[in-house]
């Protein structure tokens, strides 16, 4: 659906986005994380046509950006930083506006309607934008976007600023956008995006340093592929059952936990999972297993890892 | 194109802007007319109302364009006019016409103490007609150039100032012209004149290089204006 190949934007000597390829499949939430200034709005920006890129190349169902920048920018919705918001109308003025701008072919009240339902600003249908608060405005930004029903949405950070009780709608929205949208979102906000998206692209000082399904990024990023295992039993005779296993590389004995339960350090080969094997052994053998719990990093803390290097040189790029 | 044109008309109408702009003029125009009034001869309407509003309307012109370009850029409200499928030339364009038509209904009601005056009197509508014209071709290119102005920059307050320094350079750029000695440099400078241009109109008649001049410095302008727009994106 969204095909971006070797982009690379340029402000001067300083590189906003170097090298970034990436497919995104019909249909799929992905999200785009980054610390602040890591380049995820100037990649959003060159896709929807607002900049263009110093190089490489943005595809859209097919269709180049620079060939037809018409044809890609009617499939794209978007929704950046800053929403683009006239504060002296009305927010009906304003989605009346928006609809014969991007030559919507919907019929008008009801498609207005209907959006207004989904994003819930019909309250204030009549209200002047300037007069909104922030979260509604976000509304109104999200409302936009979705205007035309475009099959692709951009939206960058759609919850910033909003309060608790908001950003839970807005996620639950955007994941019931995600049935019939293919939806990529920005964020800096690591539980936000491990809520909503499928697949993760992670980016710092404009390169892509991730990408994966969200589940297993983690998993597939770790170093290390290790199992702490905790279980009631004859310490020595347990570390030697489970050595014996064939998917198991190394186990190392942690020492008594609790009275009578002994943890061990399980490492297995990185492509195994041990999980069942090690408890079949346990039932067979009458050893009750306390816990079982993997060691792989946690979105967070690999996050934070990717992130780490300098950041310094990422001045500019992320407006 | 529509969709911008109506939504800037709009916003002129929504702020005291566009209310005062016209005000203003159809003030002035008012006032020069009760002037002619006063003299007692409608063939003083081309060189007492049309000639000094010639003047006013050069300073009014920088108010009505000095917001068309930079609002969008300080709001960044320029980002849902470059992503939606519409060309940068149709955006500035939309903009442009929405300026002119606040212009162009001044002007319009400029008319309307000649038209009370024909009622008892007759006034030389060709005259009069030449001078409207006229105004309306100059008036449209000062546009242009104003809204180019305003698209070099995100302040309202600069772009007034720039595009205000421009018709004052317009307006005295013939006296200019006869101060220079060098033959071909004061062709140019003459070639340039908006005024000698315009005056042509003020005596009734109608002249197409005059016309072909002002709708082309329209035409560069409003391209020089897409063209800046387009290039914000490779910056």
């Amino acid at each position: 659906m969204v095909e971006v190949r070797n982009l690379t934007k340029r402000y001067g000597a300083n590189l906003a986005v170097d090298q970034v390829s990436f497919t995104i499949e019909e249909g799929s939430i992905v999200g785009f994380l980054g610390p602040n200034g890591a380049g995820k709005s100037t990649t959003m920006n060159i896709i929807t046509g607002y900049l263009s890129a110093s190089e490489g190349s943005v595809t859209v169902s097919g269709k180049n950006t620079l060939d037809d920048p018409n044809e890609v920018k009617k499939l794209i919705g978007y929704l950046p930083e800053q929403p683009p918001l006239y504060l002296d109308m009305t927010v009906k003025e304003y989605l009346d506006f928006v609809y014969e701008l991007k030559k919507a072919s919907q019929p008008k009240k009801q498609h207005i309607e209907e959006i207004c339902q989904l994003v819930k600003i019909d309250n204030v249908y009549g209200r002047l934008i300037g007069n909104l608060s922030k979260g509604y405005k976000q509304r109104v930004g999200i409302a936009q976007a979705l205007i035309g029903n475009p099959p692709v949405l951009i939206l960058d950070e759609p919850t910033v600023g909003l309060d608790p009780k908001q950003i839970i709608e807005i996620r639950t929205l955007i994941k019931n956008l995600g049935r019939n949208h293919t939806v990529i979102l920005s964020s800096h906000i690591l539980p936000e995006v491990q809520a909503v998206c499928e697949r993760i692209i992670v980016i710092n000082n404009g390169r892509l340093v991730a990408d994966g399904a969200t589940d297993t990024l983690a998993h597939d990023l770790s170093q290390d592929h290790r199992l702490i295992i905790r279980a009631e039993g004859p310490e020595r005779e347990m570390l030697h059952a489970m050595e014996a296993l064939e998917k198991v590389k190394e186990v190392h004995a942690l020492g008594e936990k609790e009275p009578g339960a002994y943890e061990f350090s399980v490492e297995t080969q990185p492509e195994e999972d041990v999980r069942r094997d090690l408890f079949a052994l346990m039932v067979r053998h009458g050893w009750p297993v306390l816990g079982l719990k993997n060691t792989d990093l946690t979105l967070e803390d690999l996050f934070l890892q990717l992130t780490s290097t300098d950041t310094a040189a990422a001045g500019k790029g992320d407006n | 194109m529509n969709a911008i044109f109506k939504r800037e008309l709009r916003s002129y109408f929504s702020s005291p802007i566009g209310y005062v702009c016209i005000a203003i003029l159809a003030a002035l125009y008012g006032f020069f007319y009760f002037m002619v009034m006063a003299y007692g001869s409608s063939s003083y309407i081309p060189s007492v109302v049309y000639n000094t509003m010639f003047s006013f309307s050069m300073l009014v012109i920088p108010i009505i364009t000095m917001r068309s370009m930079t609002d969008d850029q300080k709001n960044k409200t320029d980002q849902i006019l470059l992503t939606a499928p519409v060309g940068v030339t149709a955006i500035v364009l939309g903009k442009f016409l929405a300026c002119f038509v606040v212009f162009f209904g001044a002007s319009t009601l400029g008319l309307l103490p000649a038209v009370a005056m024909s009622t008892f009197s007759s006034p030389s509508w060709g005259e009069i007609l030449g001078n409207y014209i006229g105004t309306l071709l100059y008036g449209g290119a000062m546009i242009s150039i104003g809204v180019f102005i305003s698209s070099l920059t995100v302040s309202q307050i600069i772009a007034a100032i720039g595009t205000f320094a421009v018709s004052v350079l317009l307006m005295f750029i013939d006296n200019l012209a006869s101060s220079i000695s060098n033959a071909a440099a004061s062709a140019v400078v003459d070639w340039i004149s908006f005024s000698n241009r315009y005056n042509v109109f003020t005596r009734g008649l109608f002249s197409v290089p005059s016309l072909v001049f002002f709708l082309s410095v329209m035409a560069v302008f409003v391209f020089l204006t897409a063209r800046r727009l387009e290039s914000r994106r490779w910056s």
